[in-house]
């Protein structure tokens, strides 16, 4: 081979290289990715939770809204429950009972409690939308998880008032859904899994519709978090995430 | 040689008094420990029994039959139905009250904290029976039924700066596996024997609880008193067959006795004091045995004397023996009637444990009195006697070995 054959060749394969470095993405960047694809201006949603473990299986219903990264409320329609309101502001997170005269507010160790004795905690059903604000982002690799090819990224809390001090997720690389995650101890001692079943298309965006939980604390436990309703960029009552909205 | 033994005996005591004393003394002290330790134990036992039978658990307590299995993740949904359950129990023979209840676990919400405490739903109107409210009620009145009124133990109201009037919101976990929570104003706060209950427990009406819990219509436990002449085992056997027969209805029918372990643990413990009463008349009893061994070696002379005029070993032994059991006559005798005297001043001032028990979670109030138990007397006189008698074999034993001969060169 003539050397202007060889030099043009290793010139192409370069160009073809360098995009490639070029483009690929941090680990900061897919989480940043991750949380735009998962939150809205506003959107409302009515759902079920459904828990089984020793004692038979529960199913509770829901309505919630939301509104950006942080504000989020839950009210449970199902008649156990009937009432039951959650409320999280970006940096509160309060219950509403309708025999309780006085809102609780739940803050620290106690936003790991189980929502009405679920596998999913309060800081699951409310979790803001601003990891990088709270974890440091690793990219592992890439993992194909249910036919779906995965960025593979270890999340490292950088405070100690988050829910978990480490979290593995798999996000697939075209819709930056999370399909599966590990909770985890800073201790590597695993504390729950999440995978998702099933995802609806709202407004060109992959979001799960069936989600998973099984708390590995909890023996013979799991918890199906469906959602059977999601519309998005609805207006809301601007008072909505308020306080004084609660007791209404 | 004819010789009255016992007025011998009697006579030497006085021969060196003090020393005689100072043997009695030992018994007497050992005497009035163990009384007093025993007639405490008693106490101890009796109140314990009624703590638990009123408080904890009746006579006869009627369960869900899985529900113990699964204590641990308070599972209020193995309930019983109180409509169905009640009225049958009721008139079955053998059992003269019943009540109903629902514990569970609860957090008062204060100051934006939870304050863990035991909640019990209870009919104050059956619970007569069982515990009497309105004389532990300190201040205030009972809550009523229908409204969302508690009770609160008078420790757990002053740690937490609650008073009457106040109002709490009580968050818990529903039979239904959710959580709730309600706002109750404390109408009434009471002063329970036991220190566990009065740091830990509020009590509000049983409907109430009902609702809070979702538990409508449905009760943890039913509690039975049983008639007199009746046995609890015998009442909780046919209760069981009752409501298997009646309405198909497994449960775990019990008698408190083989409820409590802490009961079961306690009878243990009595074994172990009386053999610690043992221990204690021995060591009193080491008094004694020197004792007779200095009087036999200070009176070889003697010895020897009686022996060269005829006495034989055995009477010599008997000799020594009798007079070591005139002194533990004496001692046991001094050491029960001072026991008594001690138990009885007890029984008029109690024992206060408030302190010591502040934070121990056992079914046994702070305050005991214990009560003069002539049966004890009795059994720790005969006790201290004969342990102290048997005491003074081993060295009256050694008098009547002594050769002749050896004690006369004492002369």
């Amino acid at each position: 081979m003539s050397k202007p054959v060889v030099k043009l060749l290793l010139t192409l394969s370069l160009l073809c290289i360098i995009p490639s470095f070029l483009f690929a993405l941090t680990g900061d960047e897919v989480i940043q990715k991750m949380d735009e694809m998962a939150t809205f201006e506003t959107s409302v949603s009515t759902g079920s939770i459904k828990t089984t473990d020793r004692f038979g299986t529960k199913i509770s219903t829901f309505k919630a809204w939301a509104r950006g990264a942080s504000d989020s409320l839950i009210e449970f329609t199902s008649t156990a429950e009937r009432g039951q309101k959650i409320l999280r502001t970006q940096s509160s997170l309060y219950l509403f009972y309708p025999d309780a005269e006085e809102l609780i507010r739940l803050q620290g160790a106690a936003l790991r409690q189980s929502v009405l004795g679920s596998d999913l905690s309060y800081e699951d059903m409310t979790e803001e939308k601003n990891t990088l604000d709270s974890y440091t982002v690793v990219l592992e690799g890439s993992e194909i998880v249910n036919g779906h090819d995965c960025h593979v990224l270890t999340l490292t809390a950088k405070k100690r008032t988050v829910a978990y001090p480490v979290q593995k997720i798999w996000v697939d690389k075209q819709t930056y859904l999370v399909w599966k995650a590990e909770y985890s101890t800073a201790q590597k001692r695993l504390l729950k899994v999440m995978e998702v079943i099933s995802t609806v298309e709202v407004a060109g965006r992959t979001l799960p519709s069936e989600t998973k939980i099984e708390d590995k604390m909890k023996r013979d436990s799991a918890t199906w978090m469906t959602l059977d309703s999601l519309e998005v960029n609805v207006p809301l009552a601007a008072n909505l995430f308020s306080l004084e909205n609660l007791t209404w | 040689m004819t010789i009255k033994l016992p007025a011998v005996a009697f006579r030497n005591i006085f021969r060196n008094f003090r020393r005689s004393m100072l043997s009695a003394i030992a018994i007497a002290v050992s005497a009035m420990a163990i009384m007093a330790l025993l007639a405490l134990l008693e106490a101890m036992e009796s109140d314990m029994a009624t703590n638990l039978v009123s408080y904890y658990t009746g006579e006869v307590r009627i369960r869900h039959e899985s529900f113990e299995q699964y204590e641990r993740y308070n599972p209020l949904h193995l309930s019983l139905d109180m409509d169905e359950v009640l009225p049958l129990v009721e008139k079955q023979e053998g059992v003269r009250a019943a009540t109903e209840r629902i514990n569970f676990p609860a957090n008062l919400y204060l100051n934006g904290k939870n304050n863990a405490a035991l909640g019990v739903g209870v009919d104050f109107a059956s619970e007569e029976a069982f515990i009497d409210f309105p004389s532990l009620v300190k201040e205030g009145r009972l809550p009523t039924e229908g409204s969302n009124e508690m009770l609160i133990g008078a420790l757990l109201a002053r740690d937490l700066h609650l008073n009457l009037g106040d109002k709490v919101t009580v968050l818990t976990s529903t039979a239904l596996r959710g959580s709730n929570a309600m706002t109750f104003q404390i109408v009434g706060i009471a002063s329970f024997p036991v220190g566990g209950l009065n740091a830990k427990v509020l009590y509000v009406p049983l409907d109430r609880a009902q609702y809070l819990l979702r538990m409508e219509g449905q009760v943890q436990e039913i509690l039975l008193l049983t008639e007199d002449g009746y046995k609890e085992r015998d009442v909780a056997a046919s209760v069981k067959e009752l409501l298997q027969t009646e309405l198909s209805l497994q449960t775990e029918t019990k008698a408190w006795k083989d409820l409590n372990a802490m009961y079961s643990l306690l009878s243990i413990a009595k074994f172990i004091y009386y053999v610690m009463g043992a221990i204690f008349f021995l060591l009193g009893s080491t008094v004694i045995i020197n004792t007779t061994m200095m009087v036999i070696y200070e009176r070889m002379r003697e010895i020897g004397t009686l022996g060269a005029l005829g006495m034989q070993g055995k009477e010599l032994t008997r000799l020594f023996l009798l007079e070591g059991s005139f002194i533990s006559i004496i001692g046991s005798t001094l050491g029960t009637i001072a026991g008594l005297i001690i138990v009885f001043i007890l029984s008029k001032v109690g024992l206060n444990f408030t302190e010591a028990m502040s934070g121990v979670d056992m079914e046994i109030s702070s305050i005991l009195y214990p009560q003069v138990n002539f049966f004890i007397a009795l059994f720790v006189w005969v006790y201290a006697i004969i342990i102290a008698s048997l005491s003074t074999l081993i060295p009256s034993r050694r008098a009547s070995k002594i050769q002749i001969v050896e004690a006369l060169r004492y002369v």
